[in-house]
């Protein structure tokens, strides 16, 4: 009977062109947000590298006053935070901060290697705030300030591009410009920095207690703080915090938000154009789920002296209704085999610049959809097709 | 009941008359009544019937008068609103869709005015439709028998051929190959001549004639060709749904 079936469809293929083009389009289309959806879920699930609940972020305008007397005014209010109850640890950092918008990115070598890696600033507690996990090494102490070179903090995926399967600790890593390094600790899993939506990428940590780089007076950052609060925090501890800095300070204004709101608002961004894709996309299948509907209905409305024939030679009624969605099915088959070919070119192409499991993942998922959309849409005019009386359709021609 | 086990194996068509006047289909009492909300119409009005094995019937009447009914209901595709249908002495009322399907398959052979042969299909995949319906006939078997009826209407050279690239009465002997291929033991002929020009009707009558004389094959055939009805062996007349004679 499939034999049958594939015979008839192809016996027809000038009548069912459309329909196998319909289906080709709504494959590729939904391959191709298919591809989007499973590569940002496989994103979404990967591990952040850090925690960012009871995590709040202050920054500090020092309102005129001289870039000499801020760093040591910086100084003293992030001892005057740590002594503060409901705080549990204070570490100042830049301006890339978790979940922000401000991308820090350089190219690191070490011997042979080398590799771009975003890199972030974080202060003697920042492994406390971040809750940041190290495979081996240590995180920065105040003993670093008078080290031979910087200290850094890499991650995995910094090791692996730098060291490959060589120990990591202690080694020397420069910059283009040759300033040289010192890795003192390796993070036991990724960062991501810009959120659940950020490619896996090599991120390493320099130390940064200061405002002004210490090598470059010129090169200095705003005052920002990120603080681990006790988990019973309320909307006091910020009041308190907030009268603290402009008391030590004498004047800077301050402006504290939580990690979680920063994380909404970068989820918001993100998730926004996926949703529109999603809606466009939905819309369109909807469409076609449509459109499917109407030319099967109508392919058996024109096709009933054939079923009443089918009837009187043998065909039981649940036979005809197994044909026409069988026949369906094969139209499918050729739309999906079109539409697989040129899927496959995407991988092989690098368009999306995602990863081939993706890929292979969402050719799946678009197969199965369709399939069962086309399943659905042929369900109800097959059951027609079913019920049509051989007696009158035999009579009607 | 399985439909399997209810009736013998299909057998090749008798070689002698031995086996006549034993019914193949006998219809008792049969009426058959359309109703709307507004108006019935009574299509049959009380028809006895008995085809024996081996008969050649031919039924003719105006139309409008109850033969096409008349058939659809002896082929199982429509059932009587009241009175018996007993094939080889088996009333069918009682069957599911699955068993009447059965039946027809194994048991009826069609053949229409209109052909009804599926365009997009070549000659050999048309006559071998019926044993796609058929379990346990194996492709290779299909075809044998396929080539075995085309054989037998004259158009084995027509295999591949497509119906749009035949004339009307190579139609119809495609239509009667189809039937042929299932082996059944009555064919229904619908005005198998209807649609064809008098030399052509009379060569689809000389096939079905030679079939029931040589193959012993039952037919019934409604017609509206006196010419025609007269060379079978029995003719029943038909007006407003009563069998006159």
């Amino acid at each position: 009977m499939i034999r049958h079936l594939f015979t008839l469809i192809w016996n027809r293929k000038r009548a069912n062109f459309l329909l196998v083009a319909e289906i080709f389009f709504a494959f590729v289309v939904l391959f191709v947000l298919g591809s989007l959806l499973v590569d940002n879920n496989r994103k979404y699930t990967a591990p952040l590298g850090f925690t960012y609940e009871h995590v709040w972020q202050i920054d500090m305008d020092p309102n005129g006053q001289p870039i000499s007397r801020q760093d040591a005014t910086f100084q003293r209010l992030m001892q005057h935070l740590k002594a503060m109850p409901g705080v549990r640890s204070v570490a100042a950092t830049r301006s890339n901060t978790p979940f922000s918008f401000s991308d820090s990115s350089t190219e690191f070598k070490a011997g042979s290697k080398s590799t771009s890696s975003d890199i972030y600033s974080g202060g003697d507690d920042m492994q406390d705030v971040l809750s940041l996990e190290l495979a081996e090494g240590r995180w920065f102490t105040p003993r670093d300030e008078v080290a031979t070179r910087p200290p850094l903090v890499i991650s995995q995926e910094a090791r692996e591009a730098l060291f490959a399967n060589e120990p990591a600790l202690g080694k020397i890593v420069r910059t283009q410009d040759d300033q040289e390094f010192q890795v003192v600790g390796v993070l036991a899993t990724p960062y991501r920095g810009r959120g659940e939506f950020q490619e896996l990428k090599p991120a390493i940590f320099r130390r940064s207690e200061s405002l002004v780089d210490p090598k470059d007076s010129t090169n200095f950052d705003r005052p920002r703080l990120l603080i681990r609060v006790q988990p019973t925090a309320t909307a006091e501890l910020e009041q308190r915090i907030t009268k603290e800095v402009a008391a030590v300070t004498g004047g800077w204004k301050t402006t504290v938000t939580t990690l979680p709101e920063q994380r909404a608002t970068r989820m918001k961004l993100a998730l926004a154009p996926m949703g529109g894709m999603v809606l466009v996309c939905g819309f369109l299948i909807f469409n076609v789920a449509l459109g499917l509907f109407g030319v099967l209905w109508y392919n058996i409305s024109q096709r009933r002296a054939e079923i009443g024939l089918r009837r009187a030679i043998g065909a039981t009624g649940s036979r005809i209704s197994a044909q026409f969605l069988g026949e369906v099915m094969v139209v499918t088959t050729f739309g999906l085999a079109f539409g697989l070919l040129v899927a496959a070119q995407f991988p092989l192409l690098g368009v999306m610049g995602i990863q081939l499991p993706v890929y292979l993942a969402s050719m799946g998922l678009a197969t199965i959809l369709i399939y069962v959309l086309t399943a659905i849409c042929a369900f109800y005019p097959s059951r027609l097709a079913a019920g049509v009386r051989p007696a009158v359709a035999l009579r009607e021609e | 009941m399985n439909a399997t086990t209810l009736f013998s194996a299909p057998t090749a068509a008798p070689s002698t008359r031995a086996t006549a006047f034993q019914p193949v289909i006998e219809l008792r009492s049969i009426e058959k009544v359309y109703q709307t909300k507004t108006i019935e119409t009574v299509a049959l009005n009380h028809v006895n019937l008995v085809i024996h094995k081996g008969e050649f019937v031919s039924i003719m009447g105006p139309s409008g008068c109850g033969k096409s009914t008349l058939l659809s209901i002896m082929g199982l595709l429509d059932e009587p609103t009241a009175g018996v249908v007993e094939i080889e002495g088996r009333a069918v009322q009682s069957y599911s869709d699955k068993e009447l399907a059965a039946l027809r398959n194994h048991k009826i052979g069609f053949v229409f005015q209109s052909y009804h042969l599926i365009n997009d299909l070549s000659v050999l995949d048309n006559v071998e439709l019926p044993l796609l319906y058929r379990p346990g006939v194996s492709g290779k078997e299909r075809r044998e028998r396929a080539y075995a009826a085309l054989d037998k209407v004259g158009l084995s050279a027509r295999t591949n051929h497509f119906p749009g690239q035949l004339s009307g009465g190579q139609r119809q002997r495609v239509a009667i190959a189809r039937a042929l291929a299932g082996r059944p033991e009555l064919i229904l002929a619908d005005e198998p001549t209807g649609n064809l020009d008098s030399v052509m009707g009379e060569e689809i009558m000389e096939l079905l004639l030679g079939l029931n004389r040589d193959e012993g094959t039952t037919i019934v055939m409604v017609t509206h060709d006196e010419q025609q009805a007269l060379k079978t062996q029995r003719l029943i007349r038909f007006f407003d749904g009563s069998q006159v004679s």
